[in-house]
């Protein structure tokens, strides 16, 4: 048992390195200014004051907010049924299926994006067909409607092997018992499957929300620059503002907002661990 | 017309260890210019590319070693005031007697004591001219970025400094203004613009988005201007009288570079007539080199009669940038709060 404690320390050590580190900058950055002459630089809570009294900031935060949130959705909407219909085909069918959910995945994300632009632009492939077929140009491309998409397609892969594992995971001998006991397929589905993979869509939940409430080049490339979500703040400060301290400020931010919902869900699913009372 | 395609491929003829790392802008250079520099020089180069002044600053800044960049005028001044550059040795640089007048004694380096220009041009509208007449741009001018019949027809270049530079001709200021005041009103500008014209705000796309035609009205760099316009007949290019932005880009050494001898010897290459002409004729930026330049405009030139290809030089309104680093934080800052003011 000591043995296999000592095992971990290299992974301690990464770690400390990798994770704590940055966090650490980023928490010093947050709190400090550039000084003058005579200080390097000084604590201050002046770059938390610089988002919060600006009602553009807080809108921006609420905007991105809301993205993710409809993100993940219809991420569930899409991924539920899609892990059902896996988790319920036989094993060869289901190794196919799951290898589709996941071949996109080989792709570098900034890649496939950057295809949906294609797609999606006004003289792209969709707007070039509704021409063929005599219709009008419609706007695609900077709107909403394309950064949602852009997150569904990225995000959903996750939700559904998520969801399928913990269906895949489920004791079909529980399922036998429901009907023996004498509820019908449905019943069998909301009483026993589905409070079953919960744990799944739970954090199906934290891998989706998470990238989309922070990611950066989905809203530039298909919401265009006028498109500005919290992570476009960020990525400004850092990269073209040099300002790293508000940069930080936001990021930090961010990061209180992430484990609060983190905290959230947990307790969520908690409470429906004790009202479905299923041993795992 | 061969303008604006594939970067040239790095890491090519590997076995010289004469290496120089040039760090300039994507889609900036001609086809052959790196290939015929490792041949003639037994070097070899390695290109790294970068799409705004800020994201080079951050890398070189970070520590990032390379032997050539290209940066704007007040990139350089910023440089140049951080200590960051090397002085030139103008001796190992004879074709510096090759520049065009354009882009002689310029303010920021009048001596050329750190910088030499690549390429120059200035910020402008590119219009369809079947839609828009040039009396009505005259009489515009800027204003015409806010005129409501265009709403949701017109591109607007994703920088700060071009958009502020906008606000601040349009309402008659200093583009260098150091007003609060005067800035302030720029960003109501721009704000206003935001709010009622639906403005696509884009970089590099808006290219081939105004040869497809995809919208009438587009804020452009006079080099993009005279790709867009050698491609598209119906496009015309349009600098208001109030004056506009005259930039420049130039090469520069690094303090921290590693071979500042083949350095200089590139900086000296590109300034001489083929790389000059490759480089132009490929990208569709007006050259640095005065031979090259009054050849493509002249009436045997690939770009007579295209009013973008030569930037304008005698409008007293038209303003270098200067750095500013107080200013410089205020603008970035005020631009995305514009950008997310809807």
């Amino acid at each position: 048992m000591k043995n296999f404690k000592r095992m971990a320390y290299p992974y301690m050590v990464w770690i400390a390195i990798m994770i704590l580190v940055p966090m650490l900058l980023i928490f010093m950055y947050a709190f400090t200014v550039k000084g003058n002459s005579v200080t390097t630089f000084r604590f201050t809570l002046e770059n938390f004051g610089m988002f919060f009294k600006d009602t553009v900031f807080i809108d921006v935060l609420k905007r991105s907010l809301f993205i993710a949130l409809a993100t993940t959705i219809i991420c569930i909407l899409i991924g539920y049924p899609a892990a059902y219909i896996i988790s319920q085909s036989n094993g060869r069918q289901e190794f196919i299926l799951i290898l589709l959910v996941t071949m996109p995945t080989w792709i570098n994300m900034l890649v496939r994006t950057y295809a949906w632009v294609g797609i999606l632009q006004d003289n792209g492939i969709i707007n070039n067909l509704l021409v063929m077929l005599g219709f009008e140009r419609i706007k695609l491309l900077h709107t909403s409607f394309a950064v949602i998409l852009g997150m569904v397609y990225n995000f959903v892969p996750f939700m559904i092997l998520q969801i399928h594992s913990s269906l895949a995971k489920m004791d079909k001998s529980l399922l036998e018992a429901a009907s023996d006991l004498g509820a019908n397929k449905v019943q069998a589905f909301l009483r026993v499957t589905l409070p079953l993979s919960l744990p799944g869509v739970i954090s199906g939940i934290t891998l989706v929300f998470l990238p989309a409430v922070s990611s950066f080049f989905i809203p530039k490339l298909l919401g265009g620059g006028q498109y500005v979500l919290i992570g476009n703040v960020i990525e400004n400060q850092f990269l073209t503002a040099g300002n790293w301290n508000f940069g930080s400020a936001i990021s930090l931010i961010m990061t209180v907002i992430i484990l609060i919902s983190m905290y959230i869900t947990k307790k969520v699913d908690k409470g429906e661990d004790s009202k479905g009372g299923f041993v795992r | 017309m061969l303008c604006g395609c594939n970067p040239p491929p790095f890491f090519r003829n590997s076995n010289s260890d004469n290496v120089l790392k040039l760090y300039n802008w994507g889609e900036y250079m001609g086809e052959y210019l790196i290939e015929d520099f490792e041949d003639q020089y037994d070097a070899m180069v390695i290109v790294e590319y970068f799409d705004s002044n800020e994201m080079m600053y951050t890398k070189v800044q970070a520590g990032d070693k390379y032997d050539v960049l290209v940066p704007s005028d007040y990139m350089i001044q910023r440089l140049m005031a951080e200590n960051s550059l090397i002085e030139l040795d103008l001796e190992k640089i004879p074709n510096i007697a090759n520049l065009a007048d354009g882009v002689k004694n310029l303010d920021y380096d009048p001596e050329n004591t750190y910088s030499v220009p690549y390429f120059w041009g200035t910020v402008g509208i590119v219009y369809n001219k079947n839609v828009i007449s040039k009396e009505e741009l005259n009489e515009e001018g800027w204003n015409i970025l806010k005129d409501t019949k265009y709403a949701g027809d017109l591109y607007i270049y994703d920088s700060e400094r071009d958009s502020f530079m906008i606000a601040l001709k349009a309402l008659g200021y200093s583009m260098n203004t150091e007003s609060e005041e005067e800035i302030h009103e720029a960003y109501d500008w721009l704000v206003e613009l935001n709010n009622t014209m639906d403005p696509a705000y884009v970089t590099d796309e808006v290219i081939d988005n105004m040869i497809n035609g995809l919208k009438d009205l587009a804020v452009v760099y006079s080099g993009d201007a005279a790709y867009i316009l050698s491609e598209n007949e119906d496009m015309g290019f349009f600098m208001p009288e109030e004056g506009t932005n005259r930039w420049s880009d130039a090469m520069v050494i690094p303090a921290n570079a590693e071979n500042p001898e083949l350095a200089h010897q590139f900086i000296n290459y590109v300034l001489s007539y083929e790389p000059s002409y490759d480089n132009s004729e490929y990208v569709c930026y007006a050259s640095s080199n005065k031979e090259v330049l009054e050849e493509m405009s002249s009436e045997n030139g690939i770009f007579y009669g295209n009013e973008a290809y030569l930037p304008r030089t005698d409008n007293e309104n038209d303003e270098i940038f200067k750095d500013n680093a107080t200013i410089r934080a205020k603008l970035s800052e005020l631009w995305i709060k514009v950008k997310a003011s809807n």
